[in-house]
């Protein structure tokens, strides 16, 4: 097996921040998204109207328009307040502020990026914000690419288990990620499942790359045995 | 040649260059090799470890499963009733449609 970078989903996160105009997302199909749901060739709301219309007349006020938007959006925003917070209340209320907050704000948006990035930003803020109120440890500014023995994984040296390959649900994924300790799960879920790179994050979250891609590395091990341990259990109770 | 089985002394392969890699030094470096890619001595110590590569193939398969993840979860009809009476609250909507169900 070569040592290759690992696959990033490049092309359609950058696609999707980068300057486009939100009238382009209205009229043109995107580019092979990394990840699917990304994908959304026509962002044509229920009522006809497209989702750069719906953000200009929630511009001024109009709450249709403002619900419609809610509806195109609500799943992701809610899914990452759910996989950073691990809690459904704490989700529900971030996600109700988010968009509130969105609009608030939604005169300022200006199209320089795409509204769902835009708008999936100011949603990652409000949770980092709340999670500073509680006083959850997010990276250490002490961390370095070294991991420790106390908060990290163990290492593999010598043992040998079958590889996950082929053995992972989604189901099973969404628990492990659920019982990551909250500094690993929040870049986790920012980096490998929403698609932000490490230098987002660390400006997100006031650290360095180094603590990023360190709290990734661990998290990403962490998360190793949880799953392994899982498929034990899973064999075990089939015998 | 090694086979990558049996104790951490039978996991230290010689490059052929003189230099050798164990697999304590190859997962301290993991985070870098997995994030820019190996070295030449890393690559072979891939290549003849199987602890490692099984390492790192779960840790390329849990990153690729984790992007596959659809954000299918839907929030529950509370969060938008919340939304909706504080934007009346605060007299910020010019006209909300009735509820749907």
């Amino acid at each position: 097996m070569a040592i290759r970078k690992t696959a990033e989903p490049q092309e359609t996160v950058d696609t999707l921040r980068t300057s486009a105009p939100a009238q382009q997302l209205v009229d043109a199909p995107e580019s092979v998204p990394a990840r699917p749901y990304l994908n959304t060739p026509k962002k044509v709301l229920p009522s006809g109207i497209s989702e750069a219309e719906a953000i200009e007349r929630a511009k001024d006020g109009d709450g249709g328009c403002f619900e419609a938007l809610y509806s195109l959006h609500k799943r992701r925003v809610y899914s990452l307040c759910l996989r950073m917070t691990g809690n459904t209340a704490e989700a529900e209320d971030l996600t109700q502020e988010a968009f509130l907050q969105l609009y608030r704000k939604i005169a300022t948006f200006r199209g320089e990026s795409a509204f769902s990035t835009w708008l999936h930003r100011l949603a990652v803020n409000v949770v980092l914000m709340h999670l500073r109120k509680k006083g959850l440890p997010e990276v250490s500014l002490q961390e370095t690419l070294e991991p420790t023995e106390e908060d990290g994984p163990k290492k593999d040296i010598g043992s040998q288990d079958q590889v996950l390959a082929g053995s992972i649900d989604r189901v099973n994924l969404e628990r492990a990620i659920e019982s990551l300790p909250p500094g690993y799960r929040i870049i986790f879920v920012l980096h490998d499942i929403e698609g932000y790179e490490h230098n987002e994050i660390a400006e997100m979250m006031g650290c360095s790359i180094g603590n990023s891609k360190s709290q990734l590395h661990k998290a990403r091990m962490k998360l190793r045995d949880l799953l392994k341990v899982t498929r034990v259990e899973r064999a075990a109770s089939k015998r | 040649m090694e086979t990558g089985q049996g104790t951490a002394a039978a996991h230290v392969y010689s490059s052929g260059r003189g230099k050798q890699m164990n697999c304590a030094e190859f997962q301290r470096d993991l985070p870098l090799i997995i994030d820019a890619g190996g070295t030449e001595q890393q690559e072979e110590h891939l290549r003849n470890c199987e602890v490692c590569r099984g390492l790192v193939s779960d840790l390329r398969y849990i990153a690729e499963q984790a992007k596959l993840l659809i954000p299918m979860l839907e929030p529950s009809p509370r969060v938008w009733e919340g939304i909706e009476e504080k934007l009346k609250r605060e007299g910020l909507v010019k006209h909300v449609q009735a509820r749907r169900s």
